[in-house]
């Protein structure tokens, strides 16, 4: 290496070292005021306790229904938005994408209105007499699996059309034409041929799902915890550094595992 | 209609996507007191009451101040660091552009919580600096990737050529890099700029009594009143996104930089 890419090189890497890599560490070994192995006794410790179990359990099961949510809702969109012919295609794609340059804050706001008790959905099940009295919508599962959903389908959508636009619309054509039905030929042919982007997108989706936070806070309450609440909870309110740390260090292992398992999908898609 | 499941779901999934943002809009004009649907008659008051809560204006300066910051600071860093990356011959070339990438890969609460820890209570870093240095580290992986897709496109046999017609280094650099990364540059400006001011986990835990970020601000807020003035700040910063969005339509497209779309 020469010394001029040296130089190019080193204030960056000396940036990333100072503001991420060193801090994340010694995150994990060394929380201010306790002992080395403190984070990792408080893990193991989270690991049997319900309680931790309980909102360990209930980030993974809201996560894995955002995801399926995002990707059931987002493949149809990608699909309909990368095969329209029509001028309002661009439009909608532009509307999809939209959203992710809008903070989540304002985004996750609406459902306050929508959900909350003099809110939008309680007012019209009261007044078409579907309900006696609105029926308590926020600060439960169902608020946060909305509010994420909303978050996160732009993703989806982004994922899937970039590996729907690459296929050849002739393929649907020549199945079409071997007399599979509109059905068949998505199921067969679009689906298969589009999997690794909506392997991206349940990826994208779970990891940001699983250490979402303005969601779960707004939406989910002190009722319906998740894990990054839990760790805002720790880090705060209380001085538990390695209860913080240990919560951190889970939530990294369960976004490192779902990348793992998805780049090990990748590959063995590659070879089949 | 052709496909009525997928047309089905796509409205459904449009209508998650829009509708709540609709109804921030919608009790933004509201003349009542509480955030409640319908609105109670039509009214700029809660537009005023936003513009004029200090709060808010304090935190909107804060994070305008951060994300200029530290977007101008991973620029600076990052795209020499791109340069180095693409076109200097350096051993391991993919791990040091992974370590680059690496603050992706960790949940950004994960990384507030270590600076919080580590920086601010173990070495008495002041919150300021501490979340310009977070916010520099979370902006460097876009400053190298949407910069160094770029300078993939661009043929390095031009800047040979500058180099060959007897330009020094930085002549060539200034006349002939420079322009064929700026496409790049301002993308990753304008990404940074919006990720900054938008984030959440990140500045959650790096807050301090004399610089908050206005995201937090709010959300602060809603713990204590509810009432349309959120409702406004949340107006104004749609309005602004808005504009955003179009500037970035017009210059490099709006899906080339937010959807990654093309590349």
């Amino acid at each position: 290496m020469s010394r001029k890419t040296a130089l190019l090189l080193l204030p960056g890497l000396a940036f990333l070292a100072i503001g991420f890599l060193v801090p994340a560490v010694a995150m994990l070994v060394a929380p201010p005021g306790a002992e080395t192995a403190a984070v990792f006794t408080r893990f193991g410790e989270m690991l049997v306790d319900p309680y931790e179990l309980r909102i360990i359990g209930r980030t993974v099961a809201l996560g894995l229904i955002v995801t399926a949510l995002c990707v059931g809702l987002g493949f149809p969109i990608a699909y309909l938005l990368a095969r329209s012919t029509s001028r309002w295609g661009g439009v909608l794609l532009a509307l999809a994408i939209f959203p992710l340059l809008l903070s989540n804050v304002v985004r996750t706001f609406g459902w306050l209105v929508l959900l909350g008790a003099n809110g939008a959905i309680g007012k019209l099940l009261t007044s078409t007499g579907l309900a006696d009295e609105a029926p308590q919508l926020l600060y439960t599962p169902l608020a946060i699996v909305l509010g994420l959903t909303q978050l996160f389908l732009p993703l989806a959508i982004i994922s899937c059309y970039s590996a729907v636009a690459q296929i050849d619309p002739g393929l649907d054509d020549a199945a079409r034409g071997l007399g599979a039905g509109r059905t068949r030929t998505f199921w067969t042919v679009v689906v298969p041929l589009a999997l690794p982007g909506i392997v991206v997108a349940a990826t994208l989706v779970f990891a940001g799902s699983v250490t979402a936070y303005t969601t779960p806070y707004l939406l989910g309450g002190s009722g319906q915890r998740m894990l990054a609440t839990q760790l805002f909870s720790y880090a705060s309110v209380s001085v538990g550094w390695a209860a913080a740390s240990a919560t951190a260090l889970i939530m990294t292992i369960l976004v490192f595992l779902i990348s793992g398992l998805s780049s090990l999908a990748g590959r063995k898609g590659a070879t089949t | 209609m052709r496909r009525p499941v997928a047309a089905t779901l796509a409205v459904l999934g449009y209508l998650i996507m829009i509708v709540p943002i609709l109804f921030v809009v919608a009790t933004a004009f509201s003349a009542g007191r509480t955030l409640r649907f319908p609105p109670e008659g039509f009214s700029l008051q809660w537009f005023e009451a936003a513009v004029t809560y200090d709060p808010f204006m304090e935190s909107l300066v804060s994070s305008l101040y951060l994300a200029i910051g530290a977007t101008a600071l991973a620029l600076l860093l990052g795209v020499p660091a791109t340069i180095a990356i693409h076109r200097g011959k350096i051993p391991g070339r993919g791990l040091v552009e992974g370590l680059f990438l690496s603050p992706l890969i960790v949940p950004e609460l994960v990384v507030g919580l270590a600076l919080y820890q580590q920086l601010m209570i173990g070495f008495g870093l002041d919150n300021l600096t501490t979340l310009l240095l977070g916010h520099t580290a979370l902006l460097l992986p876009y400053a190298v990737r949407v910069t160094g897709a770029s300078l993939a496109l661009a043929d390095p046999a031009v800047e040979e050529a500058a180099r060959g017609l007897g330009a020094s280094p930085v002549r060539a650099f200034l006349t002939v890099t420079l322009p064929l990364l700026r496409p790049g540059i301002f993308s990753a400006a304008l990404l940074g700029l919006v990720t900054s001011f938008n984030n959440v986990p990140l500045s959650l835990l790096l807050q301090d009594r004399e610089f908050r970020t206005l995201p937090v601000t709010m959300l602060d807020y809603v713990q204590q009143s509810y009432n349309p003035r959120i409702a406004a700040m949340a107006t104004i910063i749609l309005a602004a996104t808005v504009v955003i969005a179009v500037i970035a339509e017009r210059t490099v497209g709006f899906a080339k930089i937010f959807g990654g779309i093309n590349r």
